[in-house]
């Protein structure tokens, strides 16, 4: 069964490449090649991390992760999330791994949520290679700022939106 | 991280451009993950034992066959992106804007940036230099952050699933905004360097 989500993510590099193509210039082959070379990048990592993580979502007890980062627990929840969110200083395969093992394990959708914001706007190793050096201490500074109630903010509408669907 | 790679030039012979991909894709992080799948599948056997070992190979199994081909659409989609996407001129266009326009036309622009922090840094850095103000600039790279279209497709689908993907992807619809409209409100200058104090 195809859903609709899935219709649209392999029409569009359909409808992208077939534009390229009608450029008549290198960009569709380099498009190409720009793609294969990310595959070929995250691939093996990906694999593995998907299969350990399935592992561990078997091994780590659920009821631990479904009393701290479950539905019952809420805003607790929420908070858990973003500090865990914020405490992985590494890049997508990691990240995403942790949160797939937290959602398999029984984690709520708004605490999974905040975590994967969290992350995605404070991961450390962003920060120390790219932003700093390139838009320096200040900019991080109001960033910062700006985005410090991002995560638990996210989680909340989450949960609001879960509630208004159910 | 594999995020941080650009595209190798083309103007590196294809056997060293092979051997400088091959080199970071089973990098010294490859193996860490493999050595983690590896212990966690040993682990999982000798603790819940071979029957429920066999399910969980097989689970993964249909699990990457499920995923494969959405990774490979993704990074298709965002290669073309990639190469497609007039940057000198978006810089300019985004910067020209101010108020709630702004703010918008950055976080579309964050929505539709390819590619790892090596691709979306560097066009924040220009579009702040550009004459963007600190709200359009934190719009951008928030936007990027959460809801950049390879983020979202690359990694959010294959590992989260649709539904909590498009729940995630719709909450956070407005919050670049929201840390934009933060931005503009804070004292704070920004020093980009070389470059006047923002307001």
């Amino acid at each position: 069964m195809m859903s609709p989500v899935m219709i649209i993510i392999f029409l569009l590099p359909v409808i992208l490449g077939a534009y390229a193509y009608s450029r008549g210039d290198e960009s569709f082959k380099k498009g190409l090649i720009r793609g294969l070379e990310q595959l070929v990048i995250i691939l093996p990592r990906m694999i593995c991390a998907l299969i350990g993580a399935e592992f561990l979502a078997l091994l780590i007890p659920s009821e631990v992760i479904s009393q701290y980062l479950g539905n019952d627990a809420g805003l607790v929840a929420i908070l858990i999330g973003s500090l865990a969110g914020l405490m992985v200083p590494s890049g997508p395969v990691i990240s995403f791994s942790i949160a797939a093992t937290f959602a398999n394990a029984g984690a709520s959708m708004p605490a999974v949520i905040a975590f994967l914001t969290a992350w995605s706007i404070f991961s450390a190793h962003r920060i120390l290679i790219y932003e700093i050096p390139l838009l320096g201490v200040s900019f991080l500074r109001v960033r910062a700022l700006s985005v410090l109630i991002l995560p638990v903010l996210s989680g909340l509408l989450a949960m609001l939106a879960i509630n208004l669907i159910t | 991280m594999s995020d941080q790679y650009n595209t190798t030039p083309t103007s590196i012979p294809l056997k060293r451009r092979l051997h400088i991909l091959l080199r970071a894709s089973f990098g010294y992080t490859f193996w860490l993950f493999a050595g983690f799948a590896i212990l966690m599948g040993m682990i999982c056997y000798s603790v819940l034992g071979p029957e429920i070992f066999k399910e969980a190979v097989s689970n993964d199994i249909d699990n990457l066959l499920g995923i494969l081909p959405r990774v490979v659409a993704a990074l298709t989609l965002a290669g073309f992106i990639w190469i497609l996407m007039p940057r000198d001129k978006c810089s300019k266009f985004i910067g020209r804007y101010k108020g709630l326009t702004g703010l918008i036309l950055a976080e579309v622009a964050g929505i539709i940036t390819p590619g790892g922090p090596s691709a979306a840094f560097p066009f924040l850095a220009i579009i702040g230099r550009a004459g963007a103000d600190k709200g359009i600039m934190v719009t951008y790279i928030t936007s990027w952050a959460l809801l950049g279209i390879q983020r979202v497709l690359v990694w959010d689908l294959p590992f989260m699933g649709a539904e909590i993907t498009a729940t995630r992807f719709l909450v956070s619809l407005p919050l670049p905004i929201i840390a934009g409209l933060i931005a503009q409100q804070l004292p704070l200058k920004i020093k980009l360097g070389g470059d006047s104090e923002k307001q």
